[in-house]
């Protein structure tokens, strides 16, 4: 399911300092749909007041010119990195759809930070360029193959595309860690006491104890501990609140290691 | 004047109860709704133009119906007609208590969100900014601390000024396909108050209670069979709305990193969670409990019995007319009844209270409960019988807590052996006053093991799918002495309004007989049981009308047989009389509250079988004695 899958990533999103814009697409398919039309169409017009609804509801103060400013240098980067040679500015131009001054404003910080040489009219990344975009591509291709290996082939480049300019190295490293265990984790009963796993699923046939469970405070990508176990269960933490829960219970709830960066 | 009524409503923990406390003072009405078994409180209070009735609802962690404590609150949401909702959010935990908020806010009832623990949230390094939350929510948001008061006259001046709920208040947008299934089946909605759109997104979720609001629920079958994308959209609406709950929290909260944590609440529960220490501590807690409550009680009953004794004595020596009994034994009731209500009774649940505010009585739960299971039991029985410790009345109301009837019933037909303080005043005045105080525990451990093969036996008779453990562990705090005072009040009013009237009325009921002669021709047919438990014929009269009034018990065995004890029985006698009437339902105030809760049939069933078997096994014990 994609729709679990988003609010999976955006809760363990939740971690990195970047999580702020990607909470928008939390929650929906569609959402996530609607973000790649906003990200373009704020990139396209360069204007913070081109959408309303959901996301003025949700997010108040919008995307600010330096989000718009690191994504567009972000995408310049892997682009580059993409060619593995000189590129011309026109081509560049014409990958990113955006007003053409915020591209011109993107490169002249990129050179600013010494991540790329501009020759004549042609641009080509530096060293330190190198390596920031291979950083780039590489949460890319983590989180395509998530997607993937998830099941939503379709719209697993899109979402690539877009959450790669919002997720962290450590966030990537927990991703990566899930497209190649392939499995939904392991139920909490098999974890580890005082180890700070990552609830990735929970599996309850019975929708009452999914929802009972859920607004308790136990859910999907938030962090949880194991601190005690009792005869007939388990006492976890998440979320600055104890449960005590019975073994058949934690049984449904499955975690993976939580891993830092 | 204008009047207000505002409905309390917060997760279990949450600090509802010290909000209402601080709102109103200890002055509450308890009332259930028909068919239902637990309680909401009331209270009103006039504040400077207006006069506010609060309604304190069950604490749940979100509106449905799937608990008895839900259905209270949702019904208590449509059908108290209450202007507007105090939705009291927990600092540490925001976006949980915005869980419940955001579903409130669906149902368009004029909102003010109070937030608790702000100062325990700084603690842990969380830092909520309310104008930020009331930026996103668009409903007023009031920081609280009901312990200073802080924050409660802007709450009050708030809820004062409660009008119709903002167009603007936030609401939750589901994806596409769940919107169209949204607008779909509110379109076939009936006309009634509440929000088609609520509705709609309730009948998703599938509660069943708000069909009958649709024009045709053949709709309901379409419009699922329509959301492909979506085979369990209750699942799904519940992510959403956990989603946004967590995202508008994580929007007002900075978090600021911590140097050292407190540890003192971990090691606590390293100690008190563990699987040895735990149940030890447990144990040793509840032993020292008992340790004091026996003291202490002797202590204050001893004032007690001398300050009823030397009123009484003057009414004594007057002529025996039939006004003379009445008041008498009438007086000697309720006399008997304060001088155990108060000190046992109310001491018990005061420390049951404090040891519930503190965050020990959920741990002692966990611990208790695989012992409890073994007997068939969910682990939240353990606070009913915990509370039959005090007085078997109020103890059979607390079965309430426990989610089916098979469990309650069960859980009541334990009080048969977990001797309420009228037993324990029988055990420890009788058989350890003239037997010695281990013929007494072991007078306790026969009722323990009489308990034990019960549970046993219907554990294998009847199958009781009890609910798997799922509790909250509060953090351990300081707790509001008002608030445990007004707790340990509400648990044992039944005792005053119910148990005293009561005893005095068995009083009055023997005295009559008494002195009628009737006595001896009424116990003659149950002269078999003395028989049966070896024990002279005289003995039937407090057995028997121990049952009308159990305290009466120890004072009648001794008119019966003279205070010569020892002379007239022997010690396995004493012992057998010990058991006989500890095991069992043990009066007919206990049986009143059981037809209460579970109907004639059942409590008197109930009552009898577990009579007659605390009488066959205090025969089979003695004989079993003498026999070795």
């Amino acid at each position: 399911m994609f729709f679990i899958q988003i609010i999976f990533l955006v809760k363990a999103v939740d971690f990195s300092k970047h999580y702020e814009k990607l909470l928008v697409a939390r929650a929906h398919k569609t959402y996530l749909e609607r973000k790649a039309n906003y990200c373009s169409h704020i990139l396209k017009m360069n204007e913070m007041t081109a959408y309303k609804g959901t996301f003025d509801n949700l997010s108040g103060n919008a995307a600010k010119k330096p989000d718009i400013l690191k994504i567009v240098k972000e995408d310049v980067l892997r682009i580059l990195c993409e060619r593995r040679k000189k590129t011309s500015l026109e081509i560049i131009k014409d990958e990113i759809k955006v007003a053409h001054p915020l591209i011109s404003e993107a490169l002249e910080e990129l050179e600013r930070d010494d991540l790329i040489a501009i020759q004549e009219n042609c641009i080509l990344l530096t060293g330190l360029g190198q390596e920031s975009a291979k950083n780039i591509l590489k949460k890319h291709f983590v989180l395509e193959d998530y997607f993937e290996k998830t099941g939503s082939k379709i719209e697993a480049h899109t979402a690539a595309h877009i959450l790669e300019h919002y997720v962290s190295g450590e966030v990537i490293n927990n991703i990566k860690k899930l497209s190649t265990l392939k499995i939904e984790g392991v139920p909490l009963t098999k974890f580890e006491l005082n180890k700070e796993g990552m609830i990735t699923d929970i599996t309850f046939s019975d929708y009452g104890l999914f929802e009972r469970i859920v607004s308790m405070g136990i859910f999907l990508g938030e962090k949880i501990i194991i601190t005690n176990e009792i005869p007939r269960g388990i006492v976890v933490k998440t979320k600055n609140k104890k449960f005590a829960l019975d073994k058949n219970i934690a049984e449904e709830i499955k975690v993976v290691e939580y891993e830092r960066s | 004047m204008k009047d207000l009524k505002i409905l309390l409503i917060g997760q279990p923990n949450v600090g509802k109860s010290s909000l209402l406390n601080a709102l109103v003072g200890p002055r509450v009405t308890v009332s259930n709704y028909p068919g239902t078994t637990v309680e909401i409180t009331k209270a009103k209070k006039s504040f400077d133009k207006i006069e506010i009735e609060f309604v304190d609802t069950p604490g749940i962690y979100s509106i449905s119906d799937r608990s008895e404590e839900e259905k209270v609150t949702e019904r208590a949401l449509f059908e108290e007609e209450a202007d507007g909702v105090i939705a009291i959010a927990d600092a540490t935990s925001l976006e949980r208590s915005l869980y419940m908020a955001l579903q409130i806010l669906e149902a368009k009832i004029p909102t003010v969100l109070a937030l608790n623990f702000v100062e325990d949230a700084e603690k842990k390094g969380i830092r909520i900014n309310c104008e930020k939350l009331k930026g996103i929510l668009h409903i007023p948001v009031v920081p609280i601390n009901p312990l200073t008061k802080k924050g409660i006259d802007k709450l009050v001046d708030t809820v004062a000024k409660l009008k119709k709920i903002s167009k603007r208040a936030f609401t939750i947008e589901y994806d596409d396909h769940i919107e169209s299934a949204i607008d779909k089946t509110s379109s076939q909605m009936k006309e009634t108050s509440m929000p088609s759109r609520f509705l709609a997104i309730r009948i998703l979720e599938g509660d069943e209670d708000f069909f009958k609001f649709l024009k045709d629920k053949r709709i309901i079958a379409e419009v699922r069979g329509n959301l492909e994308e979506h085979p369990k959209v209750a699942e799904d609406i519940a992510i959403t709305r956990y989603g946004t709950a967590s995202f508008i929290a994580e929007k007002a909260t900075k978090i600021i990193p911590l140097e050292k944590e407190k540890k003192l609440q971990e090691e606590m529960d390293r100690v008190l969670l563990h699987k040895i220490s735990g149940p030890l501590t447990t144990s040793l807690f509840l032993l020292a409990i008992f340790g004091i409550l026996l003291y202490l009680g002797n202590l204050i009953q001893g004032v007690f019995t001398d300050l009823t004794e030397s009123l009484l004595s003057s009414l004594t020596t007057a002529e025996h007319s039939i006004i003379t009994i009445v008041l008498v034994n009438g007086l000697t009731g309720i006399a008997m009844g304060v001088s155990i209500a108060l000190p046992y009774v109310f001491l018990f649940y005061l420390l049951l209270g404090l040891l519930e505010d503190i965050g020990l009585l959920s741990r002692f739960t966990v611990n208790a409960e695989i012992f409890l299971k073994k007997l068939g039991l969910p682990g939240k029985s353990f606070i009913p019988l915990a509370l039959g410790l005090g007085c078997t009345a109020p103890a059979t109301r607390a079965t309430r807590v426990l989610s089916s009837e098979k469990e309650q019933i069960h859980t009541a037909s334990l009080f048969a052996f977990v001797p309420c303080s009228s037993r324990i005043a029988i055990i420890m005045g009788i058989v350890g006053f003239y037997g010695g105080i281990r013929l007494a525990l072991s007078v306790l451990a026969a009722s323990f093991a009489a308990g034990l093969i019960w549970a046993f036996g219907i554990k294998k008779v009847i199958e009781i799918q009890s609910e798997p453990l799922l509790l909250e562990l509060p953090p351990y705090r300081k707790p509001l002495i008002k608030n445990v005072f007004a707790k340990s009040w509400i648990r044992m009013r039944d005792f005053v309004y119910i148990v005293i009237p009561l005893l005095a009325l068995g009083g009055i009921a023997y005295g009559i007989l008494d002195m009628s002669g009737l006595t001896h021709i009424i116990v003659e047919p149950f002269s078999p049981i003395t028989t049966w438990l070896g024990l002279p014929t005289v003995t039937i009269i407090p057995i028997i009308f121990g049952f009308l009034q159990k305290d009466l018990t120890g004072a009648m065995f001794l008119s019966v047989l003279g205070s010569e004890i020892p002379l007239v029985l022997t010690p396995l006698q004493i012992y057998t009389f010990g058991v006989a009437t500890t095991i069992g339902i043990p009066c007919i105030i206990a049986l009143g509250m059981l037809i209460k809760e579970f109907g004639f049939k059942r409590a008197i069933i109930l009552t009898i079988t577990s009579i007659v078997y605390g009488l066959l096994f205090a025969g089979l014990a003695w004989r079993t004695i003498s026999l070795v």
